[in-house]
């Protein structure tokens, strides 16, 4: 695996930036040009903007994924005229949501109805910041990292509420009333499920438990744990069966009936961003992260961005399950998804609390042998 | 109701909640091995059924039903017209049920007679084919020609040269011509009411017909001679194509369908 972190390449390329702008200009710009301080903090931006933009490239590159994947489903194509393949399709839907009008009713209350989308969206990207990509490509070491992960994504039903509410649109605020009952069912088995992986990691920090996952993925032994998580994240991500907030055939277009251009691009980027978001933390506690087994041989690790390049791939064969769920199943109805909640992922997510902790006192996995990281 | 044994509810597969959600994801993935390669989805404009290159390369003549792939001959498509053999006659125009039919000035006819051809508005044409019944000389037919889309509305009602043109391309033509039986029906003459005004003879479009002198009777004492022209018209049977158009002009309708006797 490289060595380069994210903020290598973002510290070069500042460094190489002022030291050539310094270079072509006179003696006293220049020496309060080529000043580490100021060098850090254009690094520190450069960083931010790569890890922006790489992530609302690749949400834009799901978004394709998951059209090409849906045409296959339907036995049709999918987006095929802009660009290769249609690849540039969503950005050219981009360009001409950015170019529409933004209309708010004349009723609705503008500080929520405008303040809603924009956090909603800053508080879904705010999470690429924790998440580490591969060794190094994360912006630093944090200890809580999956609790401020998961605590960051449960923002959004507030937010989301506050947008429905402050639309002043009946749809839009049974939509945001749903997503709440339905965010608020959702998150007590996911945290639940994940209390089991951080049972037997014993870490809070995700590239520790990637690490750890080096010789085993907890996907077998924590089978039940990624089950409630996966069904968890399905209603968290508001994705078929569980789109019930935007239910097209009931409530027009759900809680952002009302948005239209790039407000409505907003909440539509947004609901990939944390699509991506989904399969990233399902890729990163359950499926090994950017590590292969040590019985891949080790070519096919060895390569530049190698770790990049396997936890992209595992996070795309995620979030195509996900879209295979999404062709498959029609959407269940609010009491079925609400009991199912309540009644079904909880008590099976205790279970699997259970499990993980058995595990933990026995220290070995059935299949994978003792090993000494476990239980931390 | 209330005195009715409950009828068990029906078992299906949906009470099951495994099958409830594995039944539907083996369905998807089936779907989705099937299209992986080539979705069964046609890429209209850029591929067509019709065109033979393409029903080679997806073999879709293999094993499908006749007819797939292929769009009939005697399929009602935009019309094609020919120009030259256009008698002006009206028909096609009286019997469109749409009104969709104008008769539009043509180059070619003499000033005293215009040479009149129909302009099809395909925004209100319903295809059904009457007008190419009608035409007595099967210069108006149906095509096989299908794609009418533009982004204009007036560029929805074609010219008669327009449908010339189309007329020129061969494509494969569908006359639909309803046999009649010859001489059911013909013109006839109520002699007494005819004026002889010439209005039948000067508009008929196969110039069929004839003004003949008839004898002026003189007049008995007292008597006054109705003001006419002493002329009657006199119908060619083999080349009246059976317009109705001397009918419609008629001043005095004296002009009527009936059987020869
Ligand atoms: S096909 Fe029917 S509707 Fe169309 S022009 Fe002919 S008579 Fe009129
Ligand atoms: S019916 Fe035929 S011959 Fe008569 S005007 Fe129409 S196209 Fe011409
Ligand atoms: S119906 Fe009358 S106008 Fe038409 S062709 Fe016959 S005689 Fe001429």
């Amino acid at each position: 695996m490289s060595n380069v972190t994210l903020f290598d390449v973002a510290n070069g390329l500042a460094t190489l930036l002022l030291t050539g702008l310094g270079s072509i200009l006179p003696q006293p710009l220049h020496g309060w040009l080529i000043n580490p301080n100021l060098i850090f903090a254009l690094a520190a931006t450069l960083f931010g903007a790569i890890l922006l933009g790489a992530s609302m490239i690749n949400t834009i590159m799901l978004i394709w994924f998951e059209r090409k994947m849906l045409g296959r489903f339907m036995d049709r194509r999918g987006a095929m005229h802009v660009g290769y393949a249609g690849l540039l399709q969503n950005f050219a839907d981009g360009l001409k949501l950015f170019r529409k009008h933004t209309l708010r009713p004349r009723e609705a209350d503008s500080l929520g109805f405008y303040a809603g989308p924009t956090a909603y969206m800053v508080t879904s990207v705010l999470i690429f910041g924790i998440l580490p990509i591969s060794t190094g490509w994360s912006s630093g070491v944090l200890p809580l990292s999956l609790l401020l992960a998961l605590a960051i994504f449960s923002f959004a039903p507030l937010f989301i509420f506050i947008s429905a509410w402050s639309s002043n649109n009946k749809y839009s605020l049974l939509g945001g009333m749903r997503s709440a009952a339905q965010m608020i069912a959702y998150e007590v088995p996911i945290l639940l499920a994940v209390v089991a992986v951080i049972l037997v990691s014993g870490s809070f920090d995700l590239t520790t438990i990637v690490n750890l996952q080096q010789n085993y993925w907890f996907w077998g032994p924590l089978f039940l744990a990624l089950l409630v998580f996966v069904v968890g994240m399905l209603a968290e991500m508001e994705r078929i069966p569980f789109d019930l907030p935007e239910a097209e055939a009931e409530l027009v277009e759900g809680w952002n009936t009302e948005y239209g251009g790039m407000l409505f691009a907003f909440f539509m980027l947004a609901d990939y961003v944390r699509a991506l978001v989904g399969s990233i933390l399902v890729v990163l506690l359950f499926l090994g992260g950017w590590t292969l087994p040590s019985y891949v041989p080790s070519a096919l690790t060895s390569f530049p961005l190698a770790g990049i390049f396997w936890f992209m791939l595992k996070t795309y064969i995620v979030f195509g399950v996900f879209v295979w769920i999404r062709a498959s199943l029609p959407r269940v109805r609010t009491d079925q998804l609400l009991k199912v909640g309540w009644m079904r992922m909880i008590p099976l997510s205790l279970l699997s609390v259970v499990l993980a902790a058995m595990l933990v006192l026995v220290r070995c996995l059935p299949v994978f042998g003792c090993v000494p990281g476990l239980g931390g | 109701m209330a005195t009715a044994e409950a009828a068990p509810p029906p078992k299906s597969s949906g009470e099951n909640p495994i099958l409830y959600v594995a039944k539907p994801l083996a369905t998807a993935a089936r779907q989705f091995m099937k299209s992986l390669i080539r979705p069964s989805t046609i890429v209209y404009p850029f591929e067509r059924l019709e065109d033979p290159a393409f029903r080679d390369k997806v073999a879709v003549a293999a094993g499908k039903p006749i007819g797939v792939g292929h769009v009939w001959d005697n399929y009602r498509g935009v019309h094609a017209l020919n120009i030259a053999t256009c008698i002006s006659c009206n028909l096609c125009a009286f019997s469109c049920p749409d009104l969709c039919i104008d008769m539009v000035t043509v180059p070619g006819g003499d000033p005293k007679h215009p040479k009149k051809c129909p302009q099809i508005d395909y925004g209100k044409c319903s295809y059904c084919g009457f007008c190419s019944d009608a035409c007595p000389e099967g210069c108006l037919t149906m095509t096989t020609k299908y794609e009418l889309a533009t982004p204009k509305r007036s560029e929805m009602v074609y010219s008669p040269q327009k449908m010339n043109e189309i007329f020129e391309r061969k494509l494969p033509m569908n006359p639909i011509r309803v046999e009649r039986p010859s001489n059911e029906d013909a013109i006839l003459l109520d002699v007494p009411l005819c004026i002889g005004c010439n209005a039948c003879a000067r508009d008929c479009p196969t110039q069929c017909i004839t003004m003949l002198d008839i004898p002026k009777p003189t007049p008995k004492p007292g008597e006054k001679l109705p003001k006419r022209i002493w002329k009657e018209p006199v119908i060619n049977d083999s080349d009246c194509v059976r317009c109705g158009t001397c009918i419609s002009v008629c001043p005095k309708e004296c002009l009527f369908w009936g059987t020869h006797t």
